[in-house]
């Protein structure tokens, strides 16, 4: 199943074209930039800060149906944690294939122990069915 | 709180939108079109920042 990734700030694309190229960090970036300029899906999204004119820390996960999964906001001083950002897409993926698990707090990739049919018998058995 | 994104709530179908965007892999400008991504059954991560030429 595939996923693109699109980063997004008010910047426009030259500023995007000018950064990519010439900060050495960003040398293997591959996925588009956007430019929201006027800030019109920033504030959809509700990252859009009136004050500033920047973006908060906002990441969104959409699957391919158009529909919002996922969201994480952060202040500007604190980045976000991008093995975290994966681990909610792979579980995304995950429990899109299989429509009667969930993911626990502590999953990470497949194979990793699910809940299956959660239901009336593992009410306050969360414990053995993690177990088991 | 049900929304937690503006005006977006999680579960929500999100209205179609388009971003001018700078591709590297092409050295080009483009446009990011939400309806593309559905079209070709992809799924999109959006990563929002605050600026380029900035530190985090």
């Amino acid at each position: 199943m595939g996923c693109d990734i699109v980063t997004v700030s008010t910047d426009t694309q030259f500023v995007h074209l000018a950064w990519r190229n010439g900060e050495k960090e960003l040398a293997k970036v591959q996925y588009p930039m956007a430019s929201d300029p006027t800030g019109k899906v920033s504030r959809m999204f509700g990252v859009y800060n009136e004050d500033n004119g920047l973006d908060l820390r906002g990441t969104f996960i959409i699957n391919p149906e158009g529909v919002l999964m996922n969201a994480e906001l952060n202040w500007y001083n604190i980045g976000r944690n991008i093995d975290e950002l994966l681990r909610k897409f792979k579980a995304n993926i995950y429990v899109s294939r299989k429509t009667n698990e969930v993911c626990p707090s502590k999953w990470k990739d497949d194979g990793d122990k699910t809940l299956v049919n959660p239901g009336a018998k593992m009410v306050g058995k969360v414990h053995e069915a993690l177990a088991g | 709180m049900s929304e937690c994104c503006g005006g977006l709530k999680l579960g929500q179908k999100v209205p179609m939108f388009e971003l001018d965007t700078y591709e590297p892999t092409k050295g080009d400008f483009g446009k990011f079109r939400l309806e593309d991504q559905i079209k070709n059954k992809r799924w999109t991560i959006l990563f929002f920042y605050p600026a380029d030429f900035t530190f985090v």
